[in-house]
């Protein structure tokens, strides 16, 4: 295996070896089909995920996040997304290769999900009692008003508010904050290992957002479970990660603790991104932007995928394709990577 | 029932519209309200003293007083053409139009509902083709032409029915048929896109992620969402069967309001003509209520307010 994943700076963890992983996706590769053509939305993406710990995949909108954590959870719009290369493990299996029935049983029992947007979210002609209660059904033996008591301690412990009447409401009758609350329940109430969020906060109000990723860090210290957090808010990144994932173009390009990321990035990518983040203690006269826009899936260049958009592309750059491998300790996919200028 | 009760006094306000349009358009519409009783021989006096006998001298606002009056105290009046008594009419014409129309209603939606749902399924695939084309096809027929392509084939060529006649369930076959054609077709395609705007909502994918049966999604999730454009469209589907009833029942023969509206309007028999507008007025009133209604009670967005 070429890319070992690196221990936690700052924790007293050391090393971990792979038979300690909770998720461990490797060698991913994701495509959609466009008549007779297909084009790789995620190519050569590999993840671990170990039991206990918050990692955050980060990256522009379109660089193939959402659709990595919809190749976990097996809920890729097939046809025309599929996930055709890989493997993802979880446990003892791979789950690319269980049958329907057994990966329904792995949804919400082992890995949970939630979803970008809470407005659109929620079934809108049942009442979220009735919803939670069919979830819990689905997985565990047991008579309705038992699942409705399950129901309403998950309501309670992600502090909805006035959770009783709650369980007979619809999503109409709620705030945005409320129903990502519900949805976040709907998600931990069987008590899974791994919870995804896929950019859980993007559609709320700043100060919600703060009170549910605090939510969320609370849970995650309680349940001893793992969070795999999708955002592109590098805020957000800062505040609850202990590994980061950086994603480009429907690769990883950089792998590391939180703490080394932001004080060191070594990709290119990585460094455009802070340098286009506002910063408390240095003072920029400007935000410097990345220049140009993601290449769609159609239109990659042949060598590095950054390559057009870096400013220390060498000519290697736009004939060769880098690899993931460990440079200066940490997973890297460059051939010039160069020191970090705040 | 805030909604409920504002959409009854609705109701209320379109039917005394209606029925006051109806009136107007009786007696504006022309012809000779004594021909319907009268013989070609008849004097000028004769018809004038007829008129004056029917009340047809008044100004037509207090025609309309007079009628309502007597038609709220259960009075319905007789034909003016045969002096058949309009209550007997209405008993007997109105069981055989509620048989007609009752069957050709759950055949739009017992037929129609199924086939949407299978093509959504099945989306993409020669099934689905198949359905969309005879969906097409059934919307793209005029009812009279279908009527008379079902009776050459079916009763001339084959033999198989009778052609026209009531009321055996070997008669109702042909006319129900011919008048639930293009709402089976409508509702195949409203429920078809129905299911499939479901079917890759994100609600619904909230569903999946927890765990549940792709054949639970659909059955229960999918199809009660797609079922709250379903209703508004069987409310105005009672409009259409009573419309299209006129035409069916009178290329099968089939003795229902329809028939009697059309051979009073025919002959000015104007009590007629006027009271079983107004029968087919609250019918298809009546329609959109419930659906104004069911959309309700299906629709919790809409429940409480």
């Amino acid at each position: 295996m070429a890319q070992t994943v690196p221990s936690k700076i700052g924790s007293t963890q050391q090393a971990r070896s792979p038979a300690e992983t909770l998720l461990s996706i490797r060698n991913l590769r994701t495509a959609v089909s466009q008549g007779e053509d297909r084009f790789d939305i995620v190519r050569d993406l590999s993840l671990d995920i170990f039991p206990n710990e918050i990692v955050c995949l980060v990256g522009e909108s379109g660089c193939g996040k959402s659709i990595t954590a919809l190749s976990v959870m097996r809920l890729l719009p097939t046809p025309p997304v599929r996930a055709i290369g890989g493997e993802i493990q979880f446990k003892e299996n791979d789950l690319l290769t269980l049958s329907d029935k057994e990966m329904r049983k792995v949804r919400a029992e082992d890995i949970a999900m939630v979803f970008q947007d809470p407005l659109t979210s929620l079934d809108p002609v049942f009442s979220v009692g009735s919803v939670m209660t069919e979830v819990i059904k689905a997985h565990r033996d047991l008579d309705t008003n038992t699942a409705r008591t399950m129901a309403l301690e998950a309501l309670q412990e992600v502090g909805l508010p006035d959770p009783e009447k709650r369980l007979d409401s619809y999503p109409h009758q709620m705030s945005g904050g409320m129903r990502q609350r519900v949805l976040i329940a709907t998600a931990l109430v069987l008590d899974p290992d791994l919870l995804i969020a896929d950019e859980p906060t993007t559609a709320l109000d700043v100060t919600v957002q703060a009170q549910i990723l605090e939510m969320l860090l609370e849970e995650q210290r309680q349940r001893h479970m793992s969070i795999l957090l999708i955002t592109h808010d590098l805020a957000v990144v800062a505040g609850v990660a202990d590994r980061v994932a950086v994603m480009y173009a429907g690769e990883i390009v950089e792998q590391a603790p939180v703490d080394e990321l932001f004080e060191d990035p070594k990709h290119p990518y990585t460094q455009g991104l802070l340098h286009a983040l506002p910063h408390i203690s240095v003072k920029r006269e400007k935000l410097i932007p990345i220049p140009g826009v993601v290449p769609p899936p159609q239109m990659m260049p042949p060598g590095c995928r950054f390559a057009p958009r870096c400013p220390y592309a060498l000519s290697r750059c736009w004939q060769e394709r880098p690899e993931l491998e460990i440079n200066a300790g940490r997973p890297l996919r460059c051939f010039n990577p160069q020191p970090f200028v705040a | 029932m805030k909604r409920i009760a504002g959409r009854t006094l609705y109701t209320l306000l379109v039917l005394f519209l209606a029925s006051v349009a109806v009136f107007y358009a009786i007696r504006l519409s022309g012809g000779d309200a004594t021909a319907a009783r009268l013989v070609a021989s008849a004097t000028a006096e004769d018809r004038e003293a007829f008129r004056e006998l029917l009340g047809l001298n008044e100004p037509i606002h207090q025609q309309y007083f007079t009628y309502m009056g007597r038609l709220l105290s259960g009075d319905l009046g007789v034909s003016l053409t045969n002096s058949s008594d309009i209550f007997k009419m209405l008993t007997f014409h109105g069981r055989n139009s509620l048989i007609l129309g009752v069957t050709a209603f759950t055949l739009v939606f017992a037929v129609g509902i199924p086939l949407g749902i299978l093509a959504a399924r099945k989306r993409n695939t020669w099934v689905d083709g198949a359905v969309m084309t005879f969906s097409i096809g059934g919307m793209a027929v005029p009812n009279f032409w279908l009527a008379l392509l079902a009776i050459w084939l079916f009763a001339s060529v084959w033999g198989l029915l009778p052609s026209a006649g009531c009321c055996s369930p070997r008669q109702l076959i042909m006319p129900a048929f011919v008048l639930a054609l293009e709402g089976i077709a409508l509702t195949v395609r409203m429920t078809r896109s129905a299911m499939l705007e479901n079917l890759e909502s994100d609600h619904v994918r909230t569903l999946r992620a927890g765990g549940l049966s792709e054949a639970r999604v659909v059955n229960k999730h999918v199809l009660r969402a797609s079922f709250i454009p379903i209703i508004s469209l069987m409310g105005l589907r009672i409009g259409q069967i009573v419309g299209y009833a006129l035409v069916v029942e009178t290329i099968f023969g089939w003795p229902g309001l329809g028939q009697v509206l059309v051979n009073a309007v025919l002959r000015r028999d104007y009590p007629v003509a006027q009271f079983f507008s107004l029968v087919l007025v609250a019918i298809v009133v009546a329609g959109n209520w419930a659906a104004d209604i069911g959309y309700s009670l299906a629709n919790p967005r809409l429940r409480k307010t």
